[in-house]
């Protein structure tokens, strides 16, 4: 456990994946064809793997030290 | 963050949270298979034809749609976004509510009737109802935009407490050792703050959309009031244009475009005196705005065209954002997921706040027995 993380560190990831999440959802508004629906397929995947990664890692047994 | 300052963000996040968590997990899970209504709902056979360009008429869709039942109207039409079909809804009068319509549906290439459920019944028209209004009408539906709001509220507090939270923590750290409340802590904060952005996103654009009812009601006395009123010096009568006649002007006046509905005279969204059409592009944005066009109802000549207002089309672009409907199945099932794991973050919420009060009971109890986990 890393005490005491500066306001930078804390706030990094967290706005990374909100800002991968806007361009997923406005991508796939901007057009339907070519690169825009794959984009936004990609970016908005990036939370949804997130968190189903975390999910899964939180739910297993603790590890034996 | 000082200690009082945390002390209320903490309060507002209980309070936001558990006044509106029920309505947001019924909201969530009926909102699940509505994501999917395209490929749940009715999905008639479609008969292949040489000419796909060919429309047949319209008048006589209506004439076989009236006839099976006597002494009732045709208020709207509604086309079809995807599939090459006009639904045709008979009502008792003009101004019937849509949920006593009962619809037949028709192909616009060859004119046959379909054989479609009727749109107003069924698990998805359920799941509907309890999404947008708890069919509660109009009223429903904004207490529903009200508990949006709060979740809003329990969203944004939710954030800042994140902050003190991870803190102490690296991104992505879940304490499993020590006991199930802090497991469950931690898979709360984390899985919020991943999902922030679309849960944000899909839940102001759901409380923009619960305001179409009134957005509706201020589009009908400004706007289509002001636009029917460019032709207020002719002759008023009761002769009908053929409905076939005010088609096709509409779609020679706004080329480029499809009519997606059509009110008639007297209907709320038309005047008595005039048809109204509603128009979209082919884009997935300009396929979501309407632009409306009046039509005099006795010569069935365009009297006016105009883009909708700046709040109309803010409704109108919030809609794509909150169905998830705008870019294919894989953007669904991504939809779908990120709204199981907005169910998980509700549950886990809930279940925090349960753990947290039975322990203040049994601290109260029996001060000086609870172990320094249970308090946060």
């Amino acid at each position: 456990m890393s005490m005491g993380r500066t306001r930078r560190t804390v706030w990094a990831i967290p706005t990374l994946l909100a800002l991968v999440t806007l361009c997923g959802l406005l991508a796939a508004l901007a057009g339907e064809g070519g690169i825009w629906w794959p984009l936004s397929w990609a970016a908005l995947a990036v939370p949804c793997a997130c968190s189903a990664y975390y999910l899964v890692r939180g739910l297993l047994p603790p590890e034996r030290p | 963050m000082t200690a009082r300052q945390l002390r209320w963000w903490s309060w507002i996040h209980k309070w936001s949270s558990l006044i509106c968590t029920i309505f947001a997990l019924l909201l969530c899970l009926t909102g699940l298979p509505l994501i999917f209504h395209e490929e749940l709902g009715p999905n008639p056979a479609i008969d292949e034809v040489a000419e796909p360009g060919v429309r047949a008429s319209v008048d006589k869709m209506i004439a076989e749609a009236l006839a099976e039942r006597p002494g009732e109207v045709v208020p709207y039409l509604f086309y079809d976004r995807d599939k090459p079909m006009v639904k045709v809804p008979r009502a008792a009068s003009m101004t019937s509510a849509p949920d006593t319509f009962f619809y037949k549906v028709f192909d616009i290439r060859t004119g046959k009737a379909l054989s479609v459920d009727q749109p107003n019944e069924g698990f998805l028209y359920i799941m509907l109802r309890l999404h947008t209004d708890l069919f509660a009408g109009i009223k429903g539906m904004l207490f529903l935009g009200g508990m949006g709001l709060l979740l809003t509220l329990s969203i944004v507090s939710g954030m800042v407490l994140y902050g003190p939270f991870a803190r102490r923590l690296r991104f992505g750290e879940i304490r499993k050792r020590h006991s199930n409340r802090l497991r469950w802590l931690d898979l709360h904060n984390l899985l919020g703050i991943i999902t922030l952005a679309w849960f944000g996103v899909v839940m102001l654009t759901g409380v923009i959309n619960t305001l179409a009812g009134p957005i509706e009601l201020m589009w009908q006395s400004n706007q289509l009031l002001e636009m029917a009123a460019q032709n207020r010096g002719q002759a008023q009568s009761d002769r009908r244009a053929p409905v076939d006649l005010v088609l096709a002007n509409v779609r020679a006046a706004v080329p480029g475009m499809t009519v997606t509905t059509l009110a008639f005279p007297g209907s709320p969204f038309s005047t008595p005196t005039h048809y109204a059409a509603f128009l979209t592009g082919d884009t997935p944005l300009t396929s979501r705005i309407l632009k409306p066009a009046i039509i005099d109802a006795a010569s069935g000549e365009v009297v006016a065209v105009r883009d909708m207002p700046w709040y109309a089309t803010a409704l109108f672009v919030s809609q794509p954002l909150h169905f998830g409907d705008y870019g294919g199945l894989p953007l669904k099932i991504i939809w779908a997921m990120l709204d199981i794991v907005t169910i998980i973050i509700l549950i886990s919420g809930l279940y925090l706040w349960l753990v947290k009060w039975r322990s203040g009971r049994v601290r109260r109890e029996a001060p000086g027995t609870i172990s320094a986990e249970a308090a946060r």
